[in-house]
């Protein structure tokens, strides 16, 4: 129960996170590798606050984590945290395979028992 | 009331107004998401596009803005202190369930507090800063006089409410 908690308070804060266009451009920069903050500031015509506060947002959720080194703070992708995500959606196809094979076994009898019949 | 925290001038700015409108709705205009979204952005510069509250100790002060052209940014934070119709106090300083955050923003504590006077509510916002170059800056980029103008949307939305 607790464990189901947390992991959905985890999903909260990933799909959160993932719900924005600018920190969703930012994962995928990101994936490519390492960046420092005003790096990943200048394709974007945004106020540094507001990009922080971004950023800040991405760190909470636990997709990204940063380090700071003197005054530069540098980014980089943290990969475990997608799985919340990954392991959501994949359990809501498993979800759906099942009910369609079901469903179509299903017809498959039904087909069979009127050509028997 | 006890004072919790000293006001100083040089780090921090406080806006006061009167409310012709009883504590209890002052209070639910500010804590509920239904009415932050009628107020809490300067209307001519944006809307809130999205707005979470958890109203006590260690809760999440979530409250995403739109401005015009459609780009939103997040406001994000923790709130500290919660007495009903008194006081509301939220820091920007740290994340949800009091988790230290990381960033690299201007971070400041809000403080909200009403009080009864007649059939109306005192009500005062203090934002208190690190020092005088944060206080400075907020000044500059616009926080400051968004909140003021914030802070008379929220005396018009509530005194509609009545």
């Amino acid at each position: 129960m607790v464990s189901n908690m947390v992991q959905s308070a985890a999903a909260d804060e990933v799909f959160y996170a993932l719900s924005n266009p600018t920190r969703r451009k930012v994962l995928e920069r990101l994936s490519v590798g390492p960046a420092t903050v005003s790096e990943l500031a200048a394709p974007f015509d945004m106020q540094l606050p507001s990009f922080v506060q971004h950023l800040s947002v991405l760190e909470r959720s636990r997709l990204v984590k940063s380090t700071k080194c003197g005054r530069v703070r540098t980014y980089e992708i943290a990969p475990k945290r997608f799985k919340v995500a990954e392991d959501w959606l994949n359990a809501r196809r498993q979800q759906w395979e099942t009910r369609l094979d079901q469903f179509d076994q299903y017809v498959t009898r039904l087909k069979e028992k009127e050509s028997s019949s | 009331m006890s004072r919790q925290f000293a006001f100083n001038p040089k780090l921090d700015f406080a806006i006061e107004r009167f409310i012709d409108a009883p504590t209890r709705l002052v209070w639910e205009a500010l804590t509920k998401p239904e009415h932050l979204k009628e107020w809490y952005m300067p209307k001519p510069w944006g809307r809130v596009s999205r707005a979470e509250m958890d109203v006590r100790p260690g809760g999440i002060f979530s409250i995403d803005i739109a401005t015009a052209d459609g780009q939103e940014s997040p406001n994000l934070g923790c709130f500290l202190d919660v007495i009903p119709m008194e006081r509301l106090v939220w820091t920007s300083m740290l994340f949800p369930g009091y988790r230290p955050a990381v960033f690299d923003d201007i971070p400041i504590t809000a403080i909200v507090t009403m009080e009864p006077v007649g059939t109306g509510t005192r009500y005062v916002f203090t934002a208190l800063h690190r020092d005088e170059a944060d206080l400075e800056k907020n000044k500059a980029s616009g926080f400051y006089q968004g909140t003021e103008i914030a802070v008379d949307q929220f005396v018009e939305h509530v005194t509609a409410m009545k």
